[in-house]
C-alpha cells in the first residue's frame, strides 16, 4: 500500500537493482560465449562489440565430438526415462490413490521415504544391480536407474491429483465395457495432464542436469552426457574460458528452450501443493 | 442413476467387499436402502489389476532402490574392496571407526555447515525477495524469471560459472584489483574461505525455488486479514509479524526441508568448484566422501557404513523438522 505514491519508485527501483545483481553471473556467460579469448581477458564485463561465432564453433566442430555425442545420449535419456516414468507412475500413482487397503498406504509411506535418499548412498549397489542384469554402463542402464529413483515423485504428484478425478468417470467407462486398462489411458489419463505437465517438467530439468549418475553409470567407456561433457571440457583447457561458456551455453538451450515453453506450468506444478499444505 | 451390479472383464461378478461401507462412498452418491446386498464398483478388484497397474513401478523402485539400500547395509558390515578380495565379515566395526575418522567427521561438519548456510541464506533471502516482487506488473514478472534461471540450470553449469567469477585471477579478483585491492581474497583457494564460497553458490542456485514457493504463500493470504489488521491499528511491521509470517508457515515448511534435503545431496558443486580442497578434505561433503571412498578408494564396505550413516542423519534431520515446522505450522 503505498500512500499518496510519494515513494512508489522504490519498490521497483529495488527490485530491478537485486534482479540485475543477481542476474550477473549468467549475464557474464552470455556476453563472452560471443568474444574471443583476448576479449574476454581485457573485458570480461563488457557487451560482445562486434560478436563472433568462433568459441560455438569450435565446440560444433570438435574433433571428439563430445557435444554432439553428448546431446544425443543427454536427449535419449531425458526422453525415455520421462515416458516411462509418467507411464509408469501415473498408474501406481492412480492405483495407490483409488485403493482403500492398509497394504497401499504402506507402499505410498515406502515411496515417500525414497523421496529422501541421497543418490550417493545407493550409487554402488545400483551400478552392481546393473551389472547384474548386463546394463552398466549403457543409456538403458541409466535410464533404469532414473526410473527406480525418480518413480517416487512421480507417484506422489498423481496420487495427489488422481483424489480431484471423479469417480464415476471410470464407473462410466466400466459400464461401457472398457477394461481396467482402457478406462485408464483412455479416461483417468488424459484428464490428470496438469499433473503430468509437472511431473514432465521436473523429471526432464533434472535427469538433462544430473551429473552424477552418467558420469559413474556410463562410465568413461560409453561416452558422456551434456553435463558430463561440460566438466571434461573444464578439466582440458582450464583458461580457455570462450569454449567452455559456450560449451555450456549450447548444452543449457535445450532445456532453457523446454523450461520457457512450459514456465507457466512449472511454477504451477511448483506451487500446486505448497499453499495448501 | 446408482450401479447395481458389475462384472468384472473376465465375467465374474464383482464381490461385494466387508471394507465398501458408506463413510468410502463419496459424499454426493446418496446410499439408497436396498433389499439386494448393495455391490459398488470397485476400481483396484483383483490381482490382476495390481499385476498391471502397481507391479511395473513397484518393481522398478524395489530392484534400483530399496535392494540398494539394503545391499549398502549388508556392506556397511564387510570390508568389501572389489581389489582386494576375499570380502570379510567385520561387523559394526565400520560403523565404530567412523566417530574416529577424522576425514568423516571433517565432511559431516561441513555438511552441516553448508545445510545451515544454505537454508538460511535461501530462506532470509528468497522471502526478502518475495516481499519485494510481491506485486503487479510486467517488471516483477520479469524479475521472478530472472530469480528462477538458475533452477533450471545444472549445478555443474551453475559451478563453471561461478568458478570463472570466483578463482583466484577470475573476473572478481580483476574487478577488486581494478578498484585497488593489493591482495584480494582467494575465494576458493583460501581454505578459510572455500567452504562458505561453495555455500555461497549453492545458496544463489536455489534461491528462486524459495522465491516461488513464499511468492505462492503470499498470494494466498487474504487480503481482508491484511486490511483487518491495518484498521486495528498495525503498522507494516506489526503486519508482518501478525498476518504474514503465521501464514506463510507451510512455505516455511516446504523451503527448509527441501534445502535441508538440499544441503544433505551436495556433491556436483564441491567437485567442480573444490574437488574436496583446498587442503585435505577442507570441503568434502558426506556425498563426496562416500562417492571418493567407494569409487576413487575402492573401500565400498567402509563408504557403506558411511552412507548407512548418513542415511540415518538425513531421515531423522528431515522427520524431526517436518515434526517441528508443523507443530508450529498448527498453533499459528
Amino acid at each position: 500500500m503505498n500512500r499518496g505514491g510519494t515513494r512508489a519508485w522504490i519498490r521497483p527501483v529495488v527490485a530491478l537493482l537485486a534482479g540485475l545483481l543477481f542476474f550477473l553471473p549468467i549475464y557474464l556467460v552470455l556476453v563472452n560465449v560471443f568474444k574471443d579469448g583476448s576479449a574476454i581477458v581485457s573485458n570480461p564485463v563488457g557487451l560482445p562489440v562486434p560478436p563472433t561465432l568462433d568459441n560455438i564453433q569450435s565446440v560444433l566442430s570438435r574433433p571428439d565430438h563430445l557435444f554432439w555425442y553428448g546431446l544425443v545420449n543427454s536427449t535419449e535419456v531425458t526422453v525415455i526415462s520421462i515416458l516411462v516414468i509418467t507411464a509408469i507412475s501415473a498408474m501406481l500413482g492412480h492405483y495407490l490413490a483409488r485403493s482403500t487397503g492398509v497394504l497401499s498406504k504402506v507402499i505410498m509411506v515406502v515411496l515417500l521415504c525414497g523421496l529422501m535418499v541421497p543418490p550417493a548412498v545407493i550409487l554402488t549397489p545400483i551400478t552392481e544391480v546393473l551389472r547384474t542384469l548386463g546394463l552398466m554402463s549403457s543409456v538403458p542402464g541409466l535410464v533404469l536407474a532414473y526410473v527406480g529413483y525418480y518413480m517416487p515423485f512421480g507417484v506422489f504428484v498423481f496420487a495427489g491429483f488422481a483424489k480431484t478425478i471423479p469417480r464415476e468417470l471410470e464407473e462410466a467407462a466400466a459400464i461401457d465395457g472398457a477394461g481396467a486398462f482402457r478406462a485408464f489411458w483412455q479416461v483417468v489419463f488424459p484428464l490428470m495432464r496438469p499433473a503430468s505437465a509437472s511431473v514432465v517438467i521436473f523429471l526432464g530439468v533434472w535427469i538433462w542436469n544430473d551429473f552424477l549418475n552418467p558420469l559413474i553409470v556410463l562410465g568413461p567407456a560409453a561416452g558422456t552426457t551434456v553435463t558430463v561433457g561440460i566438466y571434461r571440457a573444464i578439466g582440458e583447457h582450464q583458461a580457455d574460458f570462450g569454449s567452455v561458456f559456450a560449451f555450456m551455453f549450447l548444452a543449457t538451450l535445450p532445456i532453457l528452450v523446454f523450461y520457457l515453453a512450459f514456465q507457466k506450468q512449472f511454477v504451477k506444478g511448483l506451487t500446486g501443493g505448497a499453499t495448501k499444505g | 442413476m446408482r450401479i447395481r451390479t458389475l462384472t468384472r472383464p473376465d465375467g465374474s461378478a464383482a464381490a461385494p467387499e466387508a471394507k465398501d461401507t458408506a463413510a468410502v462412498r463419496p459424499q454426493h452418491t446418496p446410499a439408497r436402502r436396498s433389499s439386494r446386498p448393495s455391490r459398488r464398483f470397485r476400481p483396484n478388484g483383483g490381482p490382476g489389476r495390481f499385476a498391471l497397474f502397481a507391479a511395473p513401478g513397484l518393481l522398478a523402485y524395489l530392484a534400483l532402490v530399496l535392494v540398494p539400500i539394503g545391499m549398502t547395509a549388508g556392506y556397511s558390515l564387510t570390508n568389501k574392496n572389489p581389489f582386494n578380495p576375499p570380502t570379510r565379515w567385520v561387523g559394526l566395526s565400520n560403523l565404530t571407526s567412523l566417530f574416529s575418522d577424522d576425514d568423516f567427521l571433517k565432511a559431516l561438519q561441513n555438511t552441516v555447515v553448508i545445510t545451515v548456510i544454505v537454508t538460511l541464506v535461501t530462506n532470509a533471502g528468497g522471502l526478502a525477495i518475495a516481499l519485494l516482487l510481491d506485486r503487479r506488473g510486467w517488471l516483477y514478472n520479469a524479475l521472478r524469471s530472472v530469480f528462477f534461471v538458475p533452477v533450471v540450470l545444472s549445478a555443474v553449469v551453475v559451478s563453471v560459472i561461478w568458478q570463472a567469477i570466483l578463482v583466484d585471477d577470475g573476473l572478481l579478483n580483476s574487478m577488486l584489483r581494478q578498484l585497488g585491492v593489493s591482495h584480494p581474497p582467494g575465494w576458493l583457494s583460501d581454505p578459510s574461505l572455500a567452504l562458505y564460497t561453495v555455500s555461497w553458490v549453492i545458496a544463489w542456485q536455489g534461491l528462486g525455488f524459495c522465491v516461488v514457493i513464499y511468492l505462492a504463500g503470499l498470494q494466498g493470504i487474504p487480503q481482508e486479514l491484511h486490511e483487518a489488521a491495518a484498521i486495528d491499528g498495525c503498522g507494516p511491521l506489526m503486519r508482518f509479524r501478525h498476518v504474514t509470517w503465521p501464514m506463510l508457515a507451510p512455505a516455511v515448511t516446504i523451503n527448509t526441508v527441501m534445502s535441508l534435503i538440499g544441503g544433505f545431496k551436495a556433491y556436483d558443486q564441491i567437485q567442480v568448484l573444490t574437488n574436496g580442497g583446498p587442503g585435505p578434505g577442507t570441503t568434502s561433503t558426506l556425498a563426496f566422501q562416500v562417492i571418493q571412498t567407494a569409487f576413487n578408494g575402492n573401500h565400498v564396505g567402509y563408504a557403506s557404513a558411511m552412507a548407512v550413516a548418513m542415511l540415518i542423519l538425513v531421515a531423522t534431520v528431515s522427520v524431526i523438522a517436518l515434526g517441528w515446522l508443523q507443530k508450529r505450522e498448527v498453533s499459528a
